[in-house]
C-alpha cells in the first residue's frame, strides 16, 4: 500500500504540492490526474524518495520513506516520467545490475530477467545496447526493471507516453494482473480513457491541491453530472477548455 | 559483491568495456593523435624531471634542498588543482549525474552510495594529476638511482594525497548545494574555475621561468626558492608528500609524514561520510528544484540586430546563437581563459630579447613575423574547433526546428559561418597586428600578415563550419565533446596542413622581397611574376578551402534533410 499524509513541497515561496493526502490499498489501481504543472510528478518523486518533502509523510507498505528509506524503496517499483538507463549497457546487463541493486542474487536472477524480457517482448534485444532502442522499447525496459523485484507497490508517472497500441495494451494487462495479485498501483496519467478504464479510484490535483477524490462515479457526481465522460468532468474540475479562445486563435 | 559499494561502479566499467568493443568511426585516428600527444608529453616530463635532477646533483646539499623543495612545490600545485577539481567533479557525481535518479530510488544504503560516488570523484578528479606526476617521479627516481622503495612509496603517497583535497572539495560542494541550487552553483564554479586557471597561467608566466636557465641569475633563483617556504607549509599534505618521497629517494623511511598523510585521508573519509549522510539528500533534493532562473534578456541585442542588413531568418538565427552563448556560463567563461592566453602570447613578444643577437636581430624579427603568423593561425584553428565546429551540433535535439522551417540549409550554415567569422577575425587580427608592432617587423611584412589573416580566417572558419555540418554530433553533452570527435580531429589535422601550405606560399615571396630590398637591388620581372603567383596561390588555396568546405557542409545538411 501507498499512504501519503498531508504532503507539502515548497520551492522558495512557491508551493508545488499543498497538503496532498491519498491512500492506495493493496490491489487498487489509483489514478492520479491533473493538468501540466499541477504537482503530480513532484508528489510521485517524493513517494519514490527522490525529493525531500517540506512537510508531511509518505509510507510504502508500512515503511516511512524518510525514516526507513531502504525498506520502503525495496518494496516499491517506481517508473519515472523521464527514466534513466545507461546507454552503453545492453538490456540484459542493465536488468542484471538493477536486480543487484534490489539484492536479487543467485541462479534465479537470469531466469527472472528472461521472464520479464519475454513478458515485455524484449527478449531478442537482450544483448543490444540501450542506445539503439526506440522510446517505446526504453519505456518497456524500464517497466521490466521496475517489476523485476516483485514490488508490492508501484508508483508510475505517465506510463502510456510513447507506447504503440500493442505496448499500451500490454502495460494495461500487466497492471491489471498485478493489482489482482494485491499490488497497490498509483498511476499518474493524462490519458483519461486509460484512467476511466483501469482505475478503481481517482485523485485529481490542481495547483498542488487535491480537488476531487473517490471512485470514477463519485468524482463525476462531485463535478455535478453523473453521465458525463471523464474528459468533461476533468475539464470542469480543472478550469475549462477555453474553446472560445481556441476558435479565435485558429 | 552485490552488497559492496564497488557494485555501484559496475555500470561504468561495463559501459567502458562495451564502448571499447564497439568501435566508432575515427576512433583509430583519435587514439593515434591523442595517444601520440600523450606519449610526447610523458617523455618530455620524464626527461625534464631527470635533467633537472641531474643538474641539481652538481650542487650537493643545495641541490638536495632544492629537490626537496621542488617536490613539495609540485605537490602544492597539485593540491590546489585537486581541491578545485574535487569541488567541480563532486557537483556532478553527487548531485547532477543522471544515474542518481535510478540509484536513489533503489534500496541502496546511503553509506554504499557515498563510497561509490566518492571513489568516482577521486578517480575523475585525480587521473590527470597521476598522469602528470608519474613521469616526473619516474624521471627523478631514474636520475637519482632511487631504490625500489621510492617507487612503492610514490604509489602509497599519491593515494592519500589525492583523497585529502578531493574530500575537502567534496565537503565544499556539499555545503554549496545546501545553500544554492546545484545548477546555479555549477555556473558559479565554472566561472570561478576559468578565472582561477587564467590567473594561474598569467601568474606563472609573469614570474619569468626562463630566468631559471640563465646561469647569471642563479643567486636570485635560490632567493626565489627560499621565499616559497612559509610557516603554514609544514601543515599541508603537499609538504608531507614531498618529505616522504624525498626520504625514500635517499633510501630512508619517514613514518611521521606517512602517518600524517594516511590518518588525515582516513579522517577525511570518515568525516565526509558523516556529513554526506546528514546533508546529501537535502542537497540532492534542492538540486532537483527548478526555481525561476535569473537571466539576462539582452534586449539591446534584439534592438541592434534590427539594424543589421540581414534577412529576418538570418537575423533570428544570429540573435538566437548569441543569446544562447551569452546565457551559458560554461561557454562564455572559456573566453576568459582565452583572454589570459592572448595576454601571455603578447607578453612573450614584449619580453623577447632579440637585442642579444645584434647582427641578426633584423633577420630574426622577420622570421618571427612568420612564426607569429603560424601561431596566430594555430590559435585561430583552436578557437574555430572549439566555437565554430560545434555550432551545427549545438542545435542538438532542437535541430528538427530548423529542418521543418522554410529555411534553406545554405542560409542556415552561412549564418553560422558569419556568426563565427567576425569575432574570430577580430581576435586573430588584433593578435597579429599587436605582436608585429611589439616585434617592430618590416612594414611590408606587417601588411602581408594583416591581409593573410583575413584569408586564413575565411578558410579556417569555413572549414570548421563545413566539417561541423558534415560530422555533427547532436547527442553530445557539450561543445568540448563535439570538438574532440572524429570531425574535430580531422579539422585540426587539415587546419595544420593548410597553415603549413599557406606559410610556405607567403614566406618565399616575402623573404625574397626583403632580401632584394636589403641589398637595394631591383627584382627581375620573372621573379616578380613568380612572387605574384605564389601570393595568388595562397589566396586561391584559401578561397577554395573556404568555399568548397561550405558547399560540402551545405550538401551534407541537405542530404540529412532529405
Amino acid at each position: 500500500m501507498i499512504a501519503v499524509h498531508n504532503l507539502v513541497k515548497q520551492y522558495g515561496k512557491f508551493t508545488a504540492v499543498d497538503g496532498v493526502s491519498l491512500d492506495v490499498p493493496p490491489g487498487e489501481i489509483h489514478g492520479f490526474l491533473g493538468p501540466n504543472g499541477a504537482g503530480k510528478t513532484t508528489t510521485l518523486r517524493m513517494i519514490a524518495g527522490l525529493l525531500k518533502p517540506t512537510s508531511g509523510r509518505v509510507e510504502v507498505n508500512g515503511h516511512d520513506v524518510a525514516k526507513e528509506p531502504e525498506l520502503a524503496k525495496a518494496s516499491l517499483g517506481f517508473i519515472p516520467d523521464r527514466p534513466f538507463i545507461y546507454d552503453k549497457l545492453t538490456a540484459g546487463e542493465f536488468l542484471r545490475f538493477h536486480a543487484g541493486l534490489y539484492g536479487l542474487d543467485g541462479k534465479g536472477v537470469m531466469d527472472r530477467v528472461h521472464e520479464m524480457l519475454d513478458l515485455f517482448e524484449l527478449r531478442r534485444w537482450e544483448n543490444e545496447l540501450v542506445e539503439s532502442f526506440s522510446h517505446g522499447m526504453k519505456q518497456r525496459l524500464v517497466m521490466c526493471a521496475a517489476f523485476l523485484h516483485r514490488p508490492r507497490a508501484v508508483a508510475v508517472d505517465e506510463p502510456m507516453v510513447g507506447l504503440d497500441p500493442r505496448g499500451a495494451r500490454l502495460i494495461k494487462d500487466v497492471f491489471r494482473r498485478m493489482s489482482e495479485r494485491g499490488v497497490a498501483i498509483l498511476m499518474s496519467t493524462h490519458t483519461l480513457e486509460v484512467a476511466q478504464e483501469m482505475c478503481q479510484r481517482l485523485s485529481i490535483i490542481l495547483k498542488g491541491k487535491i480537488v476531487a477524490q473517490g471512485t470514477v462515479d463519485e468524482v463525476k457526481k462531485l463535478a455535478g453530472g453523473s453521465d458525463d465522460h471523464l474528459t468533461s468532468v476533468f475539464l470542469r474540475l480543472t478550469g475549462g477548455s477555453a474553446l472560445q479562445e481556441i476558435d479565435e486563435a485558429v | 559483491m552485490k552488497g559492496a559499494f564497488t557494485y555501484l561502479l559496475l555500470p561504468h566499467l561495463w559501459s567502458s568495456r562495451n564502448r571499447a568493443q564497439r568501435r566508432e568511426k575515427g576512433d583509430g585516428v583519435r587514439a593515434l593523435l591523442f595517444g601520440g600527444v600523450g606519449v610526447g608529453v610523458f617523455i618530455a616530463l620524464f626527461y625534464g624531471a631527470a635533467w633537472l635532477t641531474w643538474q641539481l646533483q652538481d650542487y650537493d646539499e643545495l641541490g638536495d634542498y632544492l629537490l626537496r623543495l621542488g617536490l613539495s612545490w609540485i605537490f602544492m600545485t597539485f593540491l590546489a588543482f585537486l581541491t578545485f577539481s574535487g569541488i567541480v567533479t563532486a557537483l556532478s557525481t553527487f548531485f547532477l549525474s543522471d544515474d542518481l535518479r535510478l540509484l536513489l530510488t533503489a534500496p541502496v544504503a546511503s553509506r554504499r552510495l557515498f563510497y561509490a560516488r566518492f571513489t568516482r570523484t577521486v578517480s575523475q578528479s585525480s587521473w590527470m594529476v597521476v598522469v602528470f606526476v608519474t613521469p616526473i617521479l619516474l624521471g627523478v627516481g631514474v636520475a637519482d638511482c632511487a631504490p625500489t622503495r621510492f617507487y612503492v612509496t610514490s604509489i602509497l603517497t599519491i593515494v592519500p594525497f589525492a583523497i585529502i583535497p578531493v574530500a575537502v572539495g567534496t565537503a565544499c560542494t556539499l555545503l554549496l548545494v545546501n545553500v544554492f541550487p546545484a545548477r546555479r552553483a555549477r555556473d558559479l564554479l565554472m566561472l570561478m574555475g576559468f578565472l582561477f586557471s587564467g590567473a594561474i597561467v598569467i601568474l606563472l608566466r609573469m614570474i619569468r621561468p626562463e630566468q631559471l636557465v640563465r646561469a647569471e641569475s642563479l643567486p636570485d633563483v635560490t632567493g626565489f626558492f627560499s621565499t616559497l617556504q612559509s610557516p603554514v607549509t609544514p601543515l599541508l599534505p603537499s609538504f608531507w608528500a614531498g618529505e616522504l618521497l624525498f626520504a625514500s629517494l635517499k633510501g630512508g623511511w619517514d613514518l611521521l609524514h606517512a602517518g600524517a598523510l594516511w590518518t588525515t585521508a582516513l579522517a577525511c573519509c570518515v568525516g565526509l561520510r558523516a556529513a554526506d549522510e546528514r546533508w546529501h539528500f537535502s542537497g540532492y533534493s534542492r538540486s532537483q528544484e527548478a526555481p525561476k532562473a535569473r537571466f539576462a534578456h539582452f534586449r539591446a541585442l534584439d534592438v541592434m540586430a534590427r539594424f543589421l542588413p540581414l534577412s529576418p531568418v538570418r537575423r533570428q538565427l544570429l540573435v538566437k546563437d548569441v543569446k544562447i552563448f551569452l546565457r551559458d556560463v560554461s561557454q562564455w567563461s572559456q573566453l576568459l581563459l582565452l583572454l589570459a592566453l592572448m595576454l601571455i602570447y603578447l607578453y612573450n613578444f614584449r619580453v623577447l630579447d632579440l637585442g642579444r643577437i645584434p647582427y641578426m636581430s633584423g633577420f630574426v624579427k622577420n622570421v618571427y613575423a612568420f612564426v607569429n603568423l603560424a601561431m596566430a593561425g594555430f590559435v585561430l584553428s583552436t578557437v574555430a574547433v572549439r566555437f565554430v565546429f560545434p555550432m551545427v551540433s549545438a542545435e542538438g535535439p532542437a535541430f528538427w526546428l530548423v529542418r521543418k522551417s522554410p529555411i534553406s540549409m545554405h542560409d542556415f550554415l552561412w549564418s553560422k559561418f558569419w556568426t563565427g567569422l567576425f569575432p574570430i577575425l577580430l581576435l586573430t587580427e588584433t593578435l597579429t597586428i599587436a605582436a608585429n608592432e611589439l616585434l617592430d617587423v618590416d612594414p611590408f611584412l606587417k601588411i602581408v600578415a594583416a591581409v593573410a589573416v583575413v584569408f586564413l580566417s575565411l578558410a579556417l572558419v569555413g572549414l570548421a563550419a563545413g566539417l561541423g555540418a558534415r560530422y555533427p554530433r547532436f547527442t553530445a553533452d557539450n561543445p568540448s565533446q563535439v570538438a574532440g570527435s572524429y570531425g574535430g580531429v580531422a579539422f585540426m589535422i587539415l587546419a595544420v596542413l593548410f597553415l603549413i601550405v599557406m606559410i610556405v606560399l607567403l614566406a618565399w615571396p616575402s623573404t625574397t622581397y626583403l632580401f632584394y630590398q636589403l641589398r637595394h637591388r631591383p627584382i627581375g620581372t620573372g621573379r616578380l611574376v613568380m612572387m605574384g603567383l605564389s601570393f595568388g596561390a595562397a589566396v586561391a588555396v584559401s578561397l577554395v578551402t573556404w568555399l568548397h568546405s561550405m558547399r560540402s557542409g551545405v550538401r551534407a545538411l541537405d542530404a540529412m534533410s532529405n
